[in-house]
């Protein structure tokens, strides 16, 4: 039994790390996307899934990573990593600053609030012209020089892993369980001793820097970056990603970050109307599977399928 | 007399036009065990929110343990040692009842998850609660979330504990185990204000017994002296 899960997750390793070989360079692109969008749903699935800060702006927060990167770069010609570490940083402080006027607001509020951030900040990047090429895009430094993308996966693999890493043992840890219990109960929470503020702004900031530390990746990997990138639409997909694979869990919301992003490239044929068979499948999710549709493939697989260890009841 | 606990001088609680509670002074000794009454809308409640930090008062001074303690987070209550339960149970429904303990557990600082992994346990086994360890604290019967968030307060090794209705909605066999259990933890050291309208059961249980009614504290003494108290008498019938 053992043996047959490691030769499935070699299996499926020497797949992921073999895939730029594998496939042409329009799919290679669509799962550098791919990753990129898995940061960012793992990342509000941690704030809005583990957290409960339910956040509509964190493609703001992409898109201020991304534009933080780029513009350093282009004025300062400094190096692209320094770059992305300060989107990552501003991002930790402004997320923070967010995290902080938003604390009086829970539920709907918060999300209109964040919605607003999200408006004016898009807004800003339209107008500012002048800095930022408005809708016409900023041209970005690219990370890598070569024919192929395949350094752009590596890379975004690592970014990824990473990401997750850290996240996961965040969630594993005390702060973990602070951020659940202030999900669960606010006035409970504050009761049992945990500083509710502390742990609210903490948890924005975070997950905002992730998601500033994907927008870097995106940009330099692109090339051009428009303010569309923090659109409400796109925060959408990402929502649809993370309700779809399952907001309580971080490897759930990365698949269905991965699968959604497929999906959406695989169905382009189709036109808009994809986007309806999307809309569709996150209402039957938020109906029929509130934990995701992962979650629920995974039971199944598991009562059918011996090798697959059953899902760990937590979250 | 032992060390004050916690002292309060004129507080007052105003929600829009109505004063919940006015210029309420009341203070609490270690070692204590008070029972606190009064007609329904009385403020007692609201007296347990501003004392656990859960509201802020409009005027008036709250020390704990001889520390202004006014305007402080409810989590710095909590970490003073000031625990409580709620008079509608709040519990972190979709954690396990481990997990729901170890949220204070965590919260000590300096504690470690060995530590309070263990102290969770034996709060479990003596409230009875050990074999439902892991499982969801929302699938709990309703006695048993409420010794659950008994636990969870207990958890903070609590100087001062304030329960808001422990035995409302409760059948008589658990309300007279919750009894046993709470004169067991007084026993040890733990001081308790109990708020509850079930006077048949405070009786038995406290020593003194505070009284309020629209907001103002009527009486404060044994529970001789308040059972014949006039203006008690007077408050009850009037309502
Ligand atoms: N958050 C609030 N907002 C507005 N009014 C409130 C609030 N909390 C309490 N009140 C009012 O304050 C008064 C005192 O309420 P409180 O809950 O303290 O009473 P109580 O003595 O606990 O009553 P009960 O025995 O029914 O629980 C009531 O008139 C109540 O309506
Ligand atoms: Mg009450």
């Amino acid at each position: 039994m053992r043996a047959v899960q490691i030769v499935l997750c070699a299996a499926l390793g020497v797949l992921v790390l073999a895939f730029p070989g594998l496939v042409n360079a329009y799919w290679l692109s669509v799962a550098i996307l791919a990753i990129f969008y898995a940061i960012v749903t793992a990342s509000w699935a941690l704030l809005v899934g583990y957290a409960g800060q339910f956040s509509f702006g964190h493609m703001a927060f992409v898109s201020l990573g991304a534009y933080t990167s780029g513009l350093l770069v282009k004025w300062f010609d400094i190096p692209i990593p320094l770059g992305m570490l300060a989107g990552v940083v501003l991002c930790a402080i402004v997320g923070s600053g967010v995290g902080f006027v938003g604390l009086r607001m829970r539920g709907p509020y918060l999300a209109l609030f964040t919605v607003a951030f999200s408006e004016v900040l898009r807004i800003i990047f339209v107008s500012e012209v002048e800095i930022t090429g408005g809708s016409g895009g900023l041209e970005v430094a690219p990370l890598f020089h070569t024919r192929s993308d395949a350094p752009y996966y590596y890379v975004g693999l690592v970014l990824l892993a990473g990401s997750l890493a850290a996240m996961v043992a965040l969630v594993s840890s005390r702060w973990g369980l602070f951020f659940r219990a202030i999900r669960e109960n606010e006035a409970a929470a504050a009761a049992a001793g945990v500083k509710v503020v502390r742990f609210r702004v903490l948890a924005f900031a975070i997950a905002s820097s992730f998601a500033g530390l994907a927008g870097g990746f995106y940009g330099h990997f692109l090339g051009i970056l428009t303010p569309d990138i923090g659109s409400v639409d796109q925060m959408g997909l990402v929502v649809a990603m993370a309700v779809i694979g399952g907001a309580e869990s971080l490897p759930a919301a990365v698949i269905g970050a991965l699968a959604l992003e497929a999906l959406v490239e695989a169905l382009r044929s189709y036109g808009e109307w994809r986007l309806v068979v999307f809309g569709a499948l996150l209402l039957l999710t938020i109906r029929f599977a509130r934990n995701g549709l992962l979650a629920l493939a995974w039971e199944q697989l598991a009562r059918v399928v011996p090798v697959v260890p059953a899902p760990r009841k937590t979250a | 007399m032992s060390a004050l606990l916690i002292e309060t001088h004129a507080l007052s609680m105003r929600f829009g036009g109505i004063l919940a509670v006015s210029e309420l002074d009341f203070a609490v000794h270690a070692g204590e065990l008070v029972g606190l009454i009064g007609p329904n809308g009385s403020g007692k409640t609201t007296t347990i929110n501003m004392l656990t930090g859960h509201l802020v008062p409009v005027q008036g001074e709250i020390m704990v343990r001889g520390v202004r303690a006014h305007g402080q987070a409810a989590s710095a209550y909590a970490t003073m040692g000031v625990g409580r339960t709620f008079q509608i149970t709040q519990l972190f429904g979709r954690m396990t009842v481990l997990e729901n303990m170890l949220v204070p557990g965590l919260a000590r600082p300096g504690s470690k998850k060995a530590g309070a992994t263990r102290a969770a346990r034996r709060h479990l086994e003596f409230l009875g609660l050990a074999a439902l360890e892991n499982l969801p604290a929302k699938n709990l019967s309703g006695g048993q979330q409420k010794l659950l968030e008994l636990g969870r307060a207990l958890m903070l090794e609590p100087a001062i504990l304030f329960l808001d209705e422990p035995f409302a909605g409760v059948n008589p066999f658990l309300r007279d185990e919750i009894i046993v259990l709470v004169q067991k933890l007084h026993a040890e050291g733990r001081t308790f204000v109990i708020v509850d309208h079930d006077i048949e059961a405070l009786q038995r249980l406290v020593h003194r017994m505070v009284v309020m009614a629209r907001g103002r504290k009527i009486a404060d003494g044994t529970v001789e002296d308040v059972r014949h108290d006039q203006e008690v008498l007077r408050a009850y019938a009037g309502f």
